[in-house]
């Protein structure tokens, strides 16, 4: 339209945009046998704008405290108009982003795109799961109902088994010794603030990286990607991408509206913690393990030996670009490559089981 | 020398007859503090228990900490190691009373009003009057000294003031005291008492409330029976004596034809068909003629009473069917994830009119349990309506969703579409 | 591309054009209608955690009652035969029946086991082992205000 070349026109004369939209455009997505796994980045992004959008607008409605927060989600849920679809949509989109976000890091590794030189988006990449992670964590107490108090407070109790700090990290995090309306304003703090700001940040390094940087091709399937032709960004990746987010909204809209998130009842600080207190299917693995360690292991407390061993896990994997240098097909290559199934194995198989009760 | 022996003597008189006299002074001492007497400082050291036990629980005694020495209903000097000159006769020492003494000796100070006002303002001092109008206290005046006195209930040593949760006497023990006597049938026949009362009572809600709630508002043997004058309610009076706690239900039972008809046929009241001791938890199964149903003891089928019990049976009926209904409605609503507290209030409301409905029973008239039983109907047809709406709430929903489905889908494939031909 | 007798035919592209547009922006209409409906306040702008409008004092003659709803539980309010308001929970503390004012006792009393409360809700006869809990008035022109403590 005319107008809209006019305003292009002015902008441009004033900043220069066309080096930037020449950035823009040039970036191309190769085609290849796994090409698909590409989509599992823009969706992690499409559910997390989702959530940003979703969660400024019940941040309109909601009461970060003890004594009002659960009224404020049942307000919400009850009296404003759709609060039901907007609150269900933010629940159902925290935990499809967190499966898109695996689901990334799983083909990423797997078609190992951590090499040189992207080790910096492999990073930046991992720091954003385990930003993810802690939204899901501090979120899940927003709506202060029992299994979320409960929850809360075994998943702030493991952070005391860490050595030398573990206190001062359990009351940095509970804003006290237990868990009480202190927890919740700071948790809602870090929800809102803290972690969205260091999120945008990463987010920003992630996203100009791969931008600079291009696709990477995938050992072994380079002839593959010649042959096809490469999609460009602008206009083709991004509108079958829009296709898959689509698929995404969709899906959204079903699980919120037959599956309604629950509201539970208001937390008590003073009753017994129900049975089968759990955390997000996401810490499950994680949560099952930590149970099945027996109390001692060789004088070692038993969740202290876990923790340890799953902090050294992720430092491994964090990094792996600087541990597994070198070709796909050599020995190191072809350790990693099985490294990763197993860990993917043992995070779906614990999750699955704890799902099916197998843990009691 | 001698104004001072017949003084003695006098006092003696006077004291040996039990007839109301203040103590001697130094048996009772200023209220408030525990009285220290040489009576409990050597019994304490007696080999034989019986002699023993009394000094023993002279701590836990209400009259020994208020001041009031062995000696101020024993007589004697409590002053003296003498064991004669503390127990003789001229000191005014009585020893072990007699079963008949007991009632005067205690009232010799609990029914004196200005003797008890020491102690505390509004003390009850109506006891030994009430107890010679009692049960026991008629049959001990012909002689019997099987019937209770005032220490058979509160104690002889160690008496505890009745708030005291250790008392006998305390509302949760009270059965148990009363019990004692009024559990052993051989004991309890002669006087044409069956004896399992106490058992029946056990088995009530009133004793469950009492023992189980905490609730000490609940009636025990006293509150029907009386304490001091214990005597059963009188064929007339038993709808009063329920009625104090139960007035909404007395007033309803007074307006009905029942009231004048049970009167006139020296029936009991409530008790005809609520039993007396074994008051147990009423169900809307009880209203009709037939077998384990109240109205068949004096009706039958087809008389006026039979009829009025049939319409009042139905009416509740249909309302407590109607309540299940709506629960069942808005339980599964309410599992559907629609927050139905409007819905809750109503069903709360229609509960309460049906609590209202049964006491409405006691009118034995169908037409004022009927305009109740329309108010449950009221309330659970309000529920109904609002778990209907959130019905349609739900329905609107997922009719909103394939919508918006149908749109996406229809953009997914305008895009897919739009795609091909770009790349064609 | 015009047709034989020079009508113009919609292209197949500019179907999809459109088809593409109207689809896209209907997607966008279904997603930003909760979102707008949202935004707007509900009638009753906040949850009545603590405090509700119980009644009018035009509707409250003095030595009268009143039931009203705090969340899922009776509230009373009552106007004292001298004009003041006051209000206390209408939850029997004995077995939680809903108590009444009897203005014939110019108190509160309990239909189910004949409970007594003064008008400073204080049980001063039959059952109740407590008195009832106090909420605080608000009168606001003629709107009554009942806040209960946290």
């Amino acid at each position: 339209m005319r107008l809209l070349d006019a305003l292009w026109k002015a902008l441009d004369e004033r900043l220069e945009l066309t080096p930037l939209v020449e950035f823009v455009q040039h970036k191309e997505v190769p085609q290849h046998r796994h090409s698909w796994a590409y989509y599992f980045g823009g969706l992690t992004l499409f559910f997390f704008g989702v959530q940003v959008a979703t969660g400024i607008l019940l941040l309109l409605y909601y009461r970060p405290t003890a004594e009002a927060a659960f009224e404020s989600v049942q307000f919400i849920v009850t009296r404003v108009p759709f609060g039901w679809l907007i609150r269900s949509v933010h629940s159902w989109s925290a935990n499809l982003m967190i499966l898109a976000a695996f689901a990334h890091m799983f083909s990423v590794y797997f078609l190992r795109s951590y090499g040189k030189p992207r080790e910096l988006t492999w990073w930046s990449g991992f720091v954003l799961l385990l930003l993810a992670m802690g939204f899901g964590f501090s979120g899940y107490l927003l709506p202060w109902n029992t299994l979320s108090f409960f929850a809360t407070r075994v998943g702030t109790d493991m952070v005391s088994k860490v050595p030398l700090v573990g206190g001062w990290l359990l009351k940095f995090l509970r804003g006290g010794e237990d868990v009480t309306g202190a927890t919740l304003t700071r948790f809602f703090g870090f929800h809102v603030a803290v972690l969205p700001m260091i999120t945008a940040a990463l987010l920003g390094v992630h996203l100009a990286l791969i931008q600079r940087q291009g696709m990477h091709i995938p050992e072994g399937l380079e002839e593959e990607a010649a042959r096809r032709k490469p999609l460009r960004f602008v206009p083709n990746f991004m509108m079958r991408e829009g296709v898959v987010w689509l698929v995404g909204l969709a899906a959204l809209a079903a699980l919120a509206a037959f599956f309604p998130w629950e509201l539970g009842a208001k937390a008590d600080p003073f009753a017994s913690a129900p049975a089968g207190i759990k955390p997000e299917w996401y810490f499950l693995f994680m949560f099952e393990t930590l149970k099945l360690l027996p109390a001692h292991v060789l004088g070692v407390e038993g969740e202290l030996l876990g923790l340890g061993a799953f902090s050294l896990a992720g430092l491994v994997w964090f990094l792996v670009p600087v541990l597994d240098s070198g070709s796909r097909l050599g020995p190191r290559g072809r350790a990693f490559f099985l490294l990763g199934w197993l860990a993917l194995a043992y995070i779906v198989c614990f999750t699955l089981a704890s799902f099916a009760g197998v843990f009691k | 020398m001698r104004n001072h022996v017949l003084a003695a003597a006098a006092l003696l008189v006077v004291w040996a007859g039990g007839t109301q006299a203040a103590p001697p002074p130094n048996a009772v001492r200023p209220p408030g503090k525990h009285a220290e007497d040489t009576c409990t400082a050597c019994h304490m050291g007696l080999d034989e228990a019986r002699l023993r036990t009394p000094a023993q629980l002279t701590d836990s005694d209400i009259h020994h900490t208020q001041g009031i020495t062995c000696a101020g209903c024993h007589g004697g000097d409590p002053t003296s190691e003498d064991a004669t000159i503390a127990m003789s006769p001229t000191r005014g020492f009585v020893g072990k009373f007699t079963h008949q003494a007991i009632p005067d000796m205690c009232g010799s100070c609990h029914s004196d009003a200005a003797f008890m006002l020491r102690y505390a303002p509004n003390i009850p001092t109506d006891q030994l009057q009430q107890y010679r109008t009692s049960k026991h206290g008629l049959a001990l005046a012909k002689g019997d000294t099987n019937v209770a006195v005032c220490s058979s209930c509160h104690g002889a040593h160690g008496v505890r003031q009745v708030s005291d949760g250790r008392s006998p006497v305390y509302p949760t023990h009270i059965v148990d005291t009363c019990g004692r006597c009024h559990s052993n049938r051989s004991l309890m026949t002669p006087y044409g008492i069956k004896g399992d009362e106490v058992e029946e009572y056990k088995r009530s809600v009133h004793y469950a409330s009492l023992t189980k709630k905490n609730d000490l508002s609940a009636p025990t043997c006293k509150s029907c029976h009386g304490a001091h004058g214990a005597t059963p309610p009188g064929v007339s009076s038993v709808s009063n004596v329920c009625g104090t706690c139960h007035p909404t239900q007395r007033e309803r039972f007074d307006l009905s034809p029942h009231k004048d008809a049970f009167a006139a046929l020296q029936q009991p009241a409530c008790e005809s068909c609520h039993s007396n001791h074994e008051i147990v938890h009423p169900t809307d199964t009880w209203i009709g003629v037939g077998e384990k149903q109240v109205c068949g003891s004096c009706h039958s089928a087809g008389d006026a009473g039979a009829d009025a019990a049939l319409a009042i049976s139905s009416a509740l009926a249909s309302a407590t069917n109607a309540i299940a209904s709506a629960q069942l409605r808005v339980g599964r609503v309410q599992r559907a994830g629609m927050l139905m507290d409007d819905a809750d209030v109503k069903l709360e409301d229609a509960h309460q009119a049906l609590v209202l409905a049964q006491v409405e029973i006691h009118t034995v008239n169908p037409a004022r349990v009927e305009g109740q039983t329309r108010a449950v109907l009221g309330g659970t047809g309000a529920a109904e309506k609002l778990a209907a709406a959130a019905e349609a709430e739900i329905r609107y929903r997922r009719t909103g969703l394939f919508i918006s489905l149908a749109v996406i889908a229809l953009a997914m494939v305008a895009l897919i579409l739009k795609v091909r031909s770009m790349e064609r | 591309m015009p047709g034989s007798n020079g009508v113009t035919v919609i292209s197949r592209r500019g179907l999809l054009n459109w088809l593409l547009g109207t689809s896209l922006g209907a997607t966008m209409v279904a997603a930003l209608y909760p979102v707008f409906r949202f935004v707007m306040p509900p009638k009753v702008a906040e949850a009545p955690v603590n405090r509700v409008l119980a009644g009018k004092l035009s509707e409250l003659p003095p030595n009268s009652g009143k039931i009203f709803r705090f969340g899922s539980k009776p509230g009373i309010l009552i106007r004292t035969p001298n004009g003041d308001v006051r209000a206390f929970s209408a939850v029997c503390t004995h077995l939680a029946c809903t108590v009444q004012y009897r203005p014939d006792m110019q108190n509160v009393w309990c239909a189910c086991h004949n409970g007594v409360y003064d008008l400073q809700g204080k049980n001063i006869s039959g059952p109740p082992p407590r008195p009832l809990d106090a909420y605080k008035v608000d009168v606001a022109g003629d709107d009554l205000y009942v806040t209960r403590g946290s």
